[in-house]
């Protein structure tokens, strides 16, 4: 194999190195994806999160694997050999722990990641594969939440289990085969626990993993985007450490490297204070009601999914039934999440970055954090937490408060995506800087 | 920078959504005011362990609490066997209840539940508006027994209405009588609604330790008219503890039980406090290798 001999990787001192990369690119890979990959310089907070997000992956495979050593899926001993890993198992709980903390943690960061995303318009073209294989990583995120949430067999893993398939059972003429096909039986029950947690350790992990490839590789076939939305690469040529290199860019490593190195310091600070003080995060990342074994018989008297679905199922519970049927409501939810998708066509902005937008996409935009987050916070409570009208409202199919502002709070949703092409378009934005901007 | 500032603003608008309503409504607020015993207080939970081998396991199980870990407390292997231990005569086995569960359920209606995670579960959904805490709400519950003889059991209870536990602790605690003040708005007595609510709520501040309070609101010839309810419990019968010594006992049950719910809480919390501090360190290395990188790039 002959290469040019400046490019030439057999020219290390390490013979092992050179013996290597004449039978596979090593070298090679890592200049193109971290030491001659080069991302703007002028990234800040919110690019952390992206390689936080690896990191919770990384977590939640290991400790997983782990768990799935003494873990049974089996109805009549999953939940007490969870309790065998917490108390009999050397340093189970410290694993299990982490693996819950993980799962919450997790979506805290994919959250913060997308935001990111939405603020700055990196999903716009050319990233717009880059933004769906990172949506198709959410929907996966989703799902192997939901399968691993059963996985406990404690009353909220069971009913939360029960809700969310009973949503496919709304579907018109085929919902109930559905869900028992989904189900394997009538209910949830041991054939559900097999399969969930197939799914759970094996299916969709691999499915994860192929994702996060892909996400990466588009990623680093256009370049990443920066909080000031213009291309690096259409701007002067020439750094300190490559003639051809976009000026603005700086090598990924070590410079992001070390940066992101503190990012994880910090982030796992916070991962380790859930972890060690308050694993149950005030009954958000593990739910008191979840303590208790799932039983069939007992139907809980608030049933609510963890909070990282609670958003989509505000919308779902919002979404009146017509014509006696539930289904305009999982329409709504699925739709809720499947508009991330439209978002590179949505947007029509002429910049990218929320820095050079006009006040009405502003607006726009908090009122869409705003929506999601009220959203997600009423779908945690009952209906009745806001509680009810007077008897003035009894023409009302509801009278409780928190229904209609949820209503309220689902067309607010909706309108920053089905209006995004007008008000992008309207909007008055600034002139973006010809090159990036630190600060 | 502009998104400061829009992001304050949008937390601003955030916290003030979920400010509590002042009219939430649901089940009764329950007052409970009684002493807590510290986790780490060795004693305490010393007591919780007589308490509950004695008068807990006779019915319950902790089948995932094994009588050798009892150790962490600082008991001999010896003394948890002469001591603490009833229904079996091996150290490594796990709390089994002393009756079986068919005559648990021919007793009680239902199987009473296994207590190794209890308190970590309790959630009375009574309780609303009160504490979140599951350990609170078991020490409130297990103090919340009162006389009525309508029940099969003779007990009932003011955290959890109706439920098929007899009060297991009477012998301690003596008979408790509810006592029940009703403040109408539709009379005589009180004219307007919030006057009838503040009157209640007084009294439900001012009653004791152990309280509860309810709003009914029924409609009656198109008008809706409320009742506030305070249920207190008084003591009736002394049992072989005072009302303060028993307070004091539930205490230690309740920190036993919380003990017995996660047995490695505080190996856990001695953990992370060393991994704050290696965190810290790695924190002050990290910040430097961060600067002394990117030199080059400011």
């Amino acid at each position: 194999m002959a290469g040019t001999p400046s490019n030439h990787p057999s020219m290390f001192k390490n013979p092992v190195l050179n013996w290597v990369n004449d039978r596979f690119p090593l070298t090679a890979l890592l200049k193109t994806s971290v030491t001659d990959y080069y991302a703007p310089k002028n990234f800040n907070f919110w690019y952390y999160f992206g390689s936080l997000a690896l990191l919770v992956l990384v977590l939640q495979i290991v400790t997983g694997i782990f768990l799935t050593m003494n873990y049974k899926p089996d109805a009549a001993y999953a939940f007490g050999s969870v309790e065998y890993i917490m108390r009999d198992v050397d340093y189970g709980w410290l694993i299990r722990y982490m693996h819950s903390t993980g799962a919450s943690m997790f979506f805290v960061v994919v959250y913060l990641h997308m935001c990111r995303g939405l603020m700055y318009g990196s999903y716009r073209q050319p990233r717009e594969l880059t933004w769906i294989f990172g949506m198709l990583i959410y929907l996966c995120l989703m799902a192997e939440a939901f399968f691993g949430y059963l996985l406990p067999w404690g009353q909220m893993s069971f009913w939360g289990a029960q809700v969310i398939v009973n949503i496919f059972s709304a579907i018109p003429f085929i919902g109930p085969e559905l869900a028992v096909w989904i189900r394997g039986d009538y209910s949830i029950g041991d054939a559900t626990l097999n399969r969930f947690f197939a799914f759970h350790v094996i299916a969709l992990p691999l499915v994860l993993l192929g994702l996060v490839a892909a996400h990466l590789i588009a990623l680093h076939e256009t370049g990443s985007n920066n909080p000031d939305g213009v291309e690096i690469n259409k701007g002067p040529k020439g750094n300190a450490w490559s003639k051809d290199a976009p000026a603005d860019g700086i090598p990924f490593h070590p410079y992001y490297t070390v940066k992101d190195i503190f990012g994880v310091v910090v982030f796992l600070m916070i991962f380790t204070a859930i972890v060690f003080f308050l694993p149950e995060m005030g009954g958000y990342f593990l739910e008191y009601n979840n303590f208790v074994p799932a039983d069939p018989l007992k139907t809980p008297a608030h049933i609510a999914p963890v909070w990282y679905f609670t958003p989509y199922y505000s919308i779902l519970r919002a979404v009146p039934p017509m014509f006696g049927s539930q289904f305009p409501g999982v329409i709504g939810m699925g739709l809720s999440v499947m508009i991330f998708f439209a978002l590179p066509w949505l947007d029509r902005g002429a910049v990218k970055s929320i820095r050079y937008r006009g006040n009405l996409y502003k607006a726009f935009f908090a009122m869409f954090i705003v929506c999601f987050i009220v959203l997600g916070y009423l779908g945690v409570k009952p209906t009745s937490v806001w509680g009810q009208f007077g008897d003035w409202a009894s023409f009302l199919d509801t009278r409780d408060i928190a229904t209609w502002g949820a209503r309220v709070l689902t067309i607010g949703y909706f309108a920053f995506f089905f209006l995004m092409p007008w008000y992008t378009k309207a909007d008055k934005t600034k002139p973006e800087p010809a090159r990036v901007t630190m600060h | 920078m502009k998104i400061k500032s829009l992001l304050a603003s949008l937390a601003l608008v955030t916290v003030s959504a979920f400010a509590p309503s002042a009219f939430a409504s649901g089940g009764p607020e329950v007052k409970f005011v009684g002493p807590s015993a510290s986790s780490t207080d060795l004693e305490s939970l010393q007591r919780g362990a007589r308490l509950f081998v004695n008068y807990c396991v006779n019915c319950h199980s902790a089948q995932y609490m094994r009588y050798n870990r009892l150790s962490d407390l600082k008991l001999s292997e010896d003394q948890i066997k002469q001591n603490l231990m009833f229904t079996t005569d091996k150290i490594g086995d796990t709390m089994k209840a002393a009756i079986t569960l068919n005559d648990a359920k021919e007793w009680f209606g239902a199987a009473p539940p296994d207590l190794s995670v209890m308190a970590r579960s309790y959630s009375a959904a009574a309780i609303s508006g009160s504490t979140d805490d599951p350990a609170a709400t078991l020490a409130a519950y297990l103090r919340g027994f009162y006389q009525d003889d309508s029940r099969d059991t003779g007990w009932n209870n003011l955290v959890s209405p109706n439920i098929g536990m007899p009060h297991a602790l009477h012998e301690l605690s003596g008979t408790n009588k509810l006592v029940e003040t009703v403040f109408a708005a539709d009379g005589k007595e009180i004219k307007d609604d919030h006057a009838a609510e503040a009157k209640a709520r007084g009294a439900f501040i001012a009653a004791t330790t152990m309280s509860s309070f309810e709003h009914h609101s029924e409609k009656k010839d198109g008008k809706t008219v409320n009742h506030y309810v305070v249920k207190s419990l008084v003591n009736a019968a002394p049992g072989s503890m005072t009302p303060v010594q028993f307070d004091a006992a539930i205490a230690d049950l309740v920190n036993f039980m919380s003990y017995v719910a996660e047995p490695h809480k505080a190996k856990r919390i001695q953990i992370g406090i060393l991994m704050m501090f290696l965190l810290a360190f790695l924190l002050a290395a990290s910040v430097w290798l961060k600067k002394e990188y990117w030199k080059d790039v400011h």
